[in-house]
């Protein structure tokens, strides 16, 4: 086989078909999930079309296709789920969500899209002050905060979570805007959610889970506070997240899945220890897990393949420089490219 | 199709039976794509090389037809091609059936009878107008900022068809609240649908906050807190039922436990119970830590999970010890009970050494290298060993330990166990040493 162990590059055109990323078929397929207006399953997700889109555009990205889905229209459709509280909803007329703000931000960034934010955004007064573009994002964002504990909420409703935290922290970021939030705060509460095992979990006490694992390293990266992560042990508890069959579970004792494979392998990237796991088994699980001929990713093989898996799929893939994809970035899941051109050449220089 | 009435050739397999009832909709549309390729189920079957003469050429024509192969050739090939296929009277191959997924209640499609799956495709359509429409009528009525009764129906309803729309939720608690209503009421059907929408963590968000609201009403009422704290703790035994691992549940009884002051009542025999059920359920092992040293009676407030704390009395330590080793005997390649027992360790401040006998009763290797065959039936055992001889200085020893797992033990982790030798080299200590090589810098901006 021509992949090396650990993160190594993937081999050329030598390898053997089932390891082989089918790049047309996947393309394809994300190009048509817009066009499914009439399955059901369409309006049962109305709830994640936002995050949907940014799944899609970042798995296009990876593919190096960036052009795939037409920018103009991805912009208006964005805006258009702009609600006047600054904040995004997932689609037109929803109500603003964390989530899908984020998504907002990262679509946005990725396809160049802030200067139409300025010009065209929702203008949204608060307090005697009136503002636009990114800052009216930023503003509504930052109000999700909650200044005791340093944690977000996801909405109105106040459901805290890591994941959120790790949300607010990444779209303020793109937007240039962290000064607005209490980051040190933030900090403070994902320390308390270290637990025994070296994990972490949604609040303190909570059972470690790679899914939050990722958000609080995320969100620690983003505050610049990696240092204060037991990277050994955690480290050691990630690693041994690898099953037999090469992919990656979230917990003990749970299934293997091409989600928590991005999850575990972005976390082990961002604490410096993805070689620590068998790189060429777990790329060899997650092409296992595409569709060659329909396009698409599934959770395992044979299972049936969404957005969300494809995402993260190749977001793994990438990870583990396998060749022709676009180089991922662990903690924020967009193309290194783009983050480098949001956030400075000096981003992730010191990887 | 296959013509009908024709007299079908002899080389023809035979001919599929009458109209056949299949259990599941999958067997059906399996059945309908095998029948439609004949001769690729007969190669299949009887192997290419005992397929007669005939046989064979129809079985390659067949292939062309489902390949898509002749659409490459030059137009008078094809019309030839169409000729011979009309001739040979090969149907025209079914699409390959694909998986049809899951329901809203997740329970795969596939295995529906078809009948049930001729329902479920007419309701399917039905929800799609029912689902929008509803929608709409929601959107109107919360622009109105109205909350009244119906606003409870249509919430039900449209929770009933699709329960991850958070909006939704978030109407329907405000309305509930504004409108007073029972909240004992909506608990019981909160049940419902949490039992029914497994994934769904909206519904324990909504949970949180109709609890909340009840403890506000009840106050000091010990006796009724009581029985909230028993009534909530059995509905989770249901969800457990179903599903013990089921990460919404957990970190909701979590918040209750603080919330209720339940440490002490029965917190830790149901974590026994489910243990006893199975001891890889890490979800509960993680919760009896949470439980045991997170008790505000003895544990010092603030004390993190991963540090000592002086508070944590010997017999508490000792039974948690005990408790672990017990489980770890059960089934010695479960890696939760390590964990757990290091965590305890580590509470305790009490070193791995003290459990080296312990260990060493999964781990047998001879004195000296080349002496027979070592006996390992717990990885984890040796991985605990390696980290207590490094403890005591007994490097040499450990290091061997570390190399069992590299190279026999835990191959797929070989750079993660390599790394752990070079660290038992340059300093002599175990985990947590000294700060690993491989730090990745801070990402820098404005930080
Ligand atoms: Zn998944």
């Amino acid at each position: 086989m021509a992949l090396v162990s650990g993160p190594g590059r993937a081999g050329s055109s030598v390898l053997p078909d089932e390891l082989q990323l089918a790049i047309q078929a996947h393309v394809k397929y994300i190009q048509s999930l817009d066009t499914r207006r009439d399955e059901l399953e369409y309006w049962l997700t109305e709830h994640l079309r936002l995050n949907g889109l940014y799944w899609g555009l970042t798995a296009l990205h990876l593919l190096n296709r960036p052009s795939a889905l037409p920018r103009q229209e991805t912009i208006d459709f964005v805006l258009s789920c702009q609600a006047e509280n600054g904040g995004f909803g997932a689609a037109p007329g929803h109500d603003a969500h964390l989530l899908s703000t984020v998504s907002g931000v990262q679509i946005l960034g990725m396809v160049d899209g802030f200067e139409e934010l300025e010009k065209r955004g929702k203008v949204v007064k608060v307090g005697g002050g009136e503002y636009r573009g990114k800052e009216a994002v930023g503003r509504y964002l930052a109000g999700l905060q909650n200044r005791e504990t340093g944690t977000f909420t996801g909405d109105e409703w106040g459901e805290e979570d890591t994941r959120f935290l790790y949300a607010g922290l990444n779209a303020l970021s793109l937007l240039g805007l962290l000064e607005l939030v209490d980051v040190d705060l933030a900090v403070d509460y994902i320390v308390s959610c270290a637990n025994f095992d070296g994990g972490y979990g949604v609040s303190p006490g909570a059972e470690s889970h790679s899914g939050q694992i990722f958000a609080c390293l995320a969100a620690l990266s983003i505050a610049g506070r990696i240092d204060t992560v037991d990277k050994d042990k955690l480290g050691q508890w990630l690693s041994e997240r690898q099953v037999d069959a090469g992919g990656l579970n979230g917990r003990p004792e749970k299934m293997e899945d091409v989600c928590y494979s991005w999850w575990v392998a972005s976390s082990l990237t961002m604490i410096g220890r993805l070689h620590w796991i068998d790189g060429a088994k777990l790329s060899a699980f997650i092409l296992k897990c595409q569709d060659p001929e329909g396009g698409g990713f599934a959770d395992r093989p044979g299972d049936m393949v969404d957005v969300f898996h494809t995402c993260f799929g190749i977001a793994g893939l990438s990870l583990l420089d396998f060749e022709g994809l676009e180089e991922v970035d662990a903690v924020y899941c967009m193309p290194k490219k783009v983050l480098e051109r949001i956030l400075g050449p000096r981003y992730g220089e010191n990887d | 199709m296959a013509p009908k009435g024709s007299k079908a050739p002899k080389a023809r397999p035979k001919p599929p039976d009458p109209p056949k009832e299949y259990p599941t909709i999958a067997d059906e549309l399996l059945a309908a794509y095998q029948e439609s390729r004949p001769y690729q189920t007969l190669a299949a079957s009887k192997g290419i090389q005992n397929l007669t003469a005939n046989e064979k050429a129809c079985y390659a024509h067949a292939v062309f037809l489902e390949t898509g192969a002749w659409r490459s050739w030059p137009a008078a090939t094809q019309n030839e091609f169409w000729k011979t296929i009309q001739s040979e009277k090969i149907p025209i191959p079914l699409p390959k059936p694909q998986d049809l997924g899951r329901d809203t209640r997740g329970i795969e499609v596939g295995k529906y009878t078809p009948a049930e799956f001729k329902l479920y495709l007419r309701r399917e359509r039905e929800i799609e107008g029912l689902l929008g429409k509803t929608m709409g009528y929601l959107r109107a009525i919360m622009a109105a900022k109205e909350h009244s009764p119906r606003v409870l129906e249509l919430t039900e309803h449209i929770i009933s068809m699709n329960a991850a729309h958070y909006t939704v939720w978030l109407y329907r608690s405000q309305t509930l609240l504004a409108l007073n209503s029972s909240i004992p009421a909506e608990l019981e059907w909160v049940n419902n649908v949490a039992l029914d929408n497994q994934k769904n963590y909206q519904i324990w968000h909504h949970r949180q906050i109709l609890v909340e609201h009840l403890v506000q009403d009840v106050g000091s009422d010990e006796g009724k807190l009581r029985e909230l704290g028993k009534s909530e703790v059995a509905f989770m035994k249901e969800m457990f039922d179903e599903d013990a691992k089921n990460y919404h549940v957990w970190s909701y009884r979590q918040w209750l436990v603080r919330k209720l002051d339940l440490w002490q009542k029965g917190e830790i025999e149901d974590c026994e119970r489910l243990l006893r059920e199975d001891v890889r359920n890490n979800s509960a092992w993680a919760h009896r830590f949470f439980v045991v040293f997170s008790n505000p009676r003895y544990c010092t407030e603030g004390s993190k999970a991963t540090e000592f704390d002086g508070g944590i009395p010997d017999e508490i330590l000792d039974r948690e010890i005990e408790f672990s080793k017990a489980a770890c005997f059960e089934a010695p390649q479960n890696q939760s009970p390590w964990n757990y027992l290091r965590g305890v360790l580590k509470k305790g401040g009490r070193k791995l050494v003290s459990l080296e006998c312990f260990a060493g009763e999964f781990v047998k290797i001879p004195e000296k290298e080349g002496e027979g065959e070592e006996d390992v039936k717990s990885s984890h055992a040796l991985d605990f060993l390696a980290d207590a001889w490094a403890e005591k200085g007994e490097r040499e020893k450990a290091d061997r330990a570390l190399r069992l797992l590299g190279d026999k033990y835990d191959r797929i982790r070989k750079n993660y166990w390599d790394w752990r030798r070079a660290l038992l080299k340059s300093d002599g200590g175990g985990l947590g040493g000294i700060e690993g090589q491989f730090v990745v810098g801070a990402k820098l901006f404005g930080h």
